[in-house]
């Protein structure tokens, strides 16, 4: 008995110090109080457990209020939302705040939790082909996002999710823009800035300051210092499965170009490696894994049109590519967060 | 600011020095002296432990535990709350201990669908078990699907628009199958077709789905009496695919290029690509696009060398691409029209010389051409005239 508990709560413990590394530290102390055991009189204004906090909205409480009065922070009003299912509160009602990740996993009785990550290209004033979106609709996808709910979040919390590190909002969705398009900078980053949405871009390494239109290393070190993440997505943008007729000897020279120069280059440029891929054209296959560990990738990204459980593998996570012709329907559908199985 | 009594703070800062790994801070004891009555008494709590005792019937036991985590949040001293708390944890270990169990034999049988449903089960009860959680993620691959027996104008879109909806699917198809960018479907040829988490099949016999292996006999085939034969031979290209699975910025750079009619701009951009990858059939297929459009653009713009340079590095690529060798032709005749004109016109500037030259030119393009050639001959019989009258 005493072994799963144990385990349990240093399982517990980690997260709560992820959760702790990522946004603002846990609750000052404030004034130590002396002891108010319970007794009769007015309530306390909470009463709190290491799992729970129990308290009664104040006039003018929002989850944002009450997190960043429990929590240590407003940006865990999400915790507040996703346990109780309210966004708003009427002044003395009961609310429960959990303390700490409930359910990592995302998994419940009634199913469970998919991330989905969207994938961008290139955008333009005007849309063109597939892969250049226009700005405008650019924008209104993303103002969609905030006006129903979904919390942006990094690839890097969505990837401690698939390692049952970290318990992520219910409406979780993270953006990849891949290839390093000059446009991101142009059209995207103001947006999201404006929004409070981070993003994470693909680059190839060949394409960086190469043609026109692509970024350079001095503007991915600038979206790094604003928030944004950069990761590989190779060096030539070649399919990585083993061409017909590669020498396994061919094969391995290859790799080491595609998956150990982007690696050089961004240790040379941004003063870090690449953890994390995306396969071009989105290929990959069970061969290929063990390469992308070999050169340091945790996580790889195909462009599969769906979203992730927590359970998927890392190195064959799912991307859902957003074309420049999709209505905000067809944007929608792209957007399911929870998969309903009965799993009682 | 919180108006936290100070041993929750206390045991909060307690929790933290020990890594949290010394076991459950206990609230203190303490509050226990305010007596089991007045704990009994508190409305608040007792809704709580109400829920728990209603969830925990209904075995719910994932989110009993909570609630009576909550009523303890109110009521530290219940002894009685703790106790049923601890039974129920109990219970909830055996029960997740069983499930993983149950998965692991599933797996060793390799029922995937199973041994899927055993771990997700439990971790439905324990979000948070590493055990369930691991073997979830490396040991059970397979996702249910159905097997689809390709039909004559099957797309991969069609497909995706019947069992899911959402036409945009067929990426997942697609990647399922390892299919070749916009593949024709050649009828009698299985797919498979995965569920998708979060998306529901829409076609009526998806919902139970069948073995792996089994084909879902598909009630809409037209099967009565003489079916219209299928094309017989190679089956035609299929219907273009609505998708993309993504491309390379140089060729995307290379094809809007050609959009745009700046071929030169299309021509440098795809040479950068097949630098990289000599070849490569996608990065040909543009370099000729782009070759034909650039022959064309110098034939319409009288630069018939150019076009003929052009059109001479596209056959090298693909003597008989389009309608290229009529072009060449074509170009041909033009530029030794124009070097006959030009001919001409030197002729009545009486520069004979030049002339002559132009019309050098259009035999060497054209050595049948008999006007060159008779031309040249009085050119230069003019010109020996002239000549012989100057030195005299």
């Amino acid at each position: 008995m005493l072994g799963p508990v144990w385990r349990q709560a240093c399982v517990v413990a980690g997260m709560t110090l992820l959760l702790g590394a990522c946004a603002t530290a846990a609750p000052a102390p404030g004034p130590t109080a002396t002891p108010t055991p319970a007794r009769p009189g007015p309530r306390p204004a909470a009463y709190e457990s290491e799992d729970f906090v129990v308290t009664f909205a104040q006039p003018g409480d929002t989850p944002a209020t009450l997190a960043a009065r429990y929590l240590g922070s407003a940006d865990r009003a999400w915790m507040i939302e996703d346990y109780t299912g309210q966004q708003a509160f009427s002044p003395g009602q009961e609310v429960v705040i959990p303390r700490r990740p409930w359910n990592p996993s995302g998994v419940t009785p009634g199913g469970y939790q998919i991330v989905p990550i969207l994938t961008y290209h290139n955008l333009a004033e005007q849309a063109k082909g597939r892969l250049v979106l226009a700005a405008a609709s650019f924008r209104e996808q993303m103002q969609y996002l905030k006006t129903n709910g979904y919390r942006v979040v990094s690839l890097a919390e969505f990837i401690e999710f698939t390692r049952l590190g970290r318990q992520l909002p219910q409406r979780a969705v993270v953006l990849t823009f891949d290839d390093g398009y000059h446009s991101f900078k142009d059209y995207a980053y103001p947006v999201l800035k404006d929004l409070g949405f981070t993003a994470t871009l693909f680059i190839y390494t060949d394409w960086v300051g190469a043609g026109r239109g692509a970024l350079s290393w001095n503007d991915l070190r600038e979206m790094t210092a604003a928030g944004f993440d950069v990761q590989a997505h190779t060096k030539t943008h070649a399919d990585l499965r083993r061409a017909q007729g590669e020498t396994e000897a061919q094969y391995a020279r290859r790799m080491q170009v595609e998956l150990e120069q982007p690696q050089e280059a961004f240790s040379k440029n941004l003063g870090r490696r690449s953890q994390i891929l995306a396969y071009p054209y989105g290929r990959w296959e069970e061969g290929l894994l063990p390469k992308v560990k070999e050169y340091g990738y945790i996580a790889a990204f195909s462009v599969r049109r769906q979203g992730n459980a927590s359970f998927v593998r890392p190195l064959a996570a799912h991307r859902s590519q957003i074309y420049a012709e999709m209505t905000l329907d067809d944007f929608v559908k792209n957007l399911n967060v929870f998969q309903e199985e009965n799993l009682r | 600011m919180s108006q936290a009594p100070g041993w929750r703070l206390a045991a909060a800062g307690l929790a933290l020095l020990l890594g949290g790994c010394a076991g459950v801070a206990a609230p203190s004891e303490e509050s226990t002296t305010a007596g089991t009555a007045q704990i009994a008494r508190d409305p608040l709590a007792a809704r709580h432990r109400q829920q728990a005792e209603a969830l925990e019937r209904d075995g719910q036991l994932r989110r009993a535990a909570e609630e009576w985590k909550i009523a303890l949040t109110i009521t530290p001293g219940d002894t009685r709350a703790r106790e049923s708390l601890r039974a129920l944890q109990a219970r909830i270990d055996q029960q997740v201990a069983e499930r993983i169990e149950e998965g692991r034999k599933a797996v060793a049988r390799r029922v995937q669908v199973e041994a899927r449903r055993k771990f997700l089960a439990a971790l439905a009860l324990d979000p948070a078990n590493r055990a369930a959680f691991d073997a979830l993620q490396n040991d059970t691959r397979e996702v249910e699907f159905i097997s689809h027996t390709v039909r004559a104008g099957d797309t991969l879109s069609s497909l995706a628009q019947r069992y899911y909806g959402d036409r945009s699917r067929s990426e997942v198809i697609w990647e399922t199958n390892q299919l070749p960018p916009n593949p024709r479907l050649a009828p009698g040829t299985t797919l498979k077709i995965p569920e998708i988490p979060g998306v529901p099949f829409v076609h009526p016999e998806a919902r139970k789905p069948p073995p792996a292996v089994a084909a879902v006999p598909t009630p809409d085939v037209p099967r009565p009496g003489p079916a219209p034969a299928p094309a017989p031979g190679p089956v035609g290209p299929a219907p273009k695919e609505e998708f993309t699975p993504e491309v390379n910025p140089l060729l995307a750079e290379a094809r809007e290029a050609i959009e745009r009619s700046d071929y030169g701009d299309a021509i440098g951009t795809v040479d950068k690509y097949l630098a990289s990858k000599p070849g490569d059939r996608e990065g040909l297929t543009i370099k000729k696009q782009a070759l034909y459009g650039q022959a064309k653009s110098q034939i319409e713009a009288r630069q018939y060398p150019e076009s003929i340079q052009s059109l001479t590095l596209l056959a090298r690529l693909q003597p008989d691409y389009e309608d290229a060798p009529a072009l060449l032709k074509q170009a041909r005749a033009r530029l030794v029209d124009q070097h006959y004109t030009q001919g001409v016109r030197f002729y009545r500037e009486e520069k004979l010389k030049e002339a002559i030259a132009e019309w050098r030119v259009v035999l060497d393009m054209d050595p049948t051409n008999a006007n060159a050639r008779r031309n040249i001959d009085q050119a230069e019989r003019l010109l020996r005239g002239l000549e012989q009258r100057m030195k005299k």
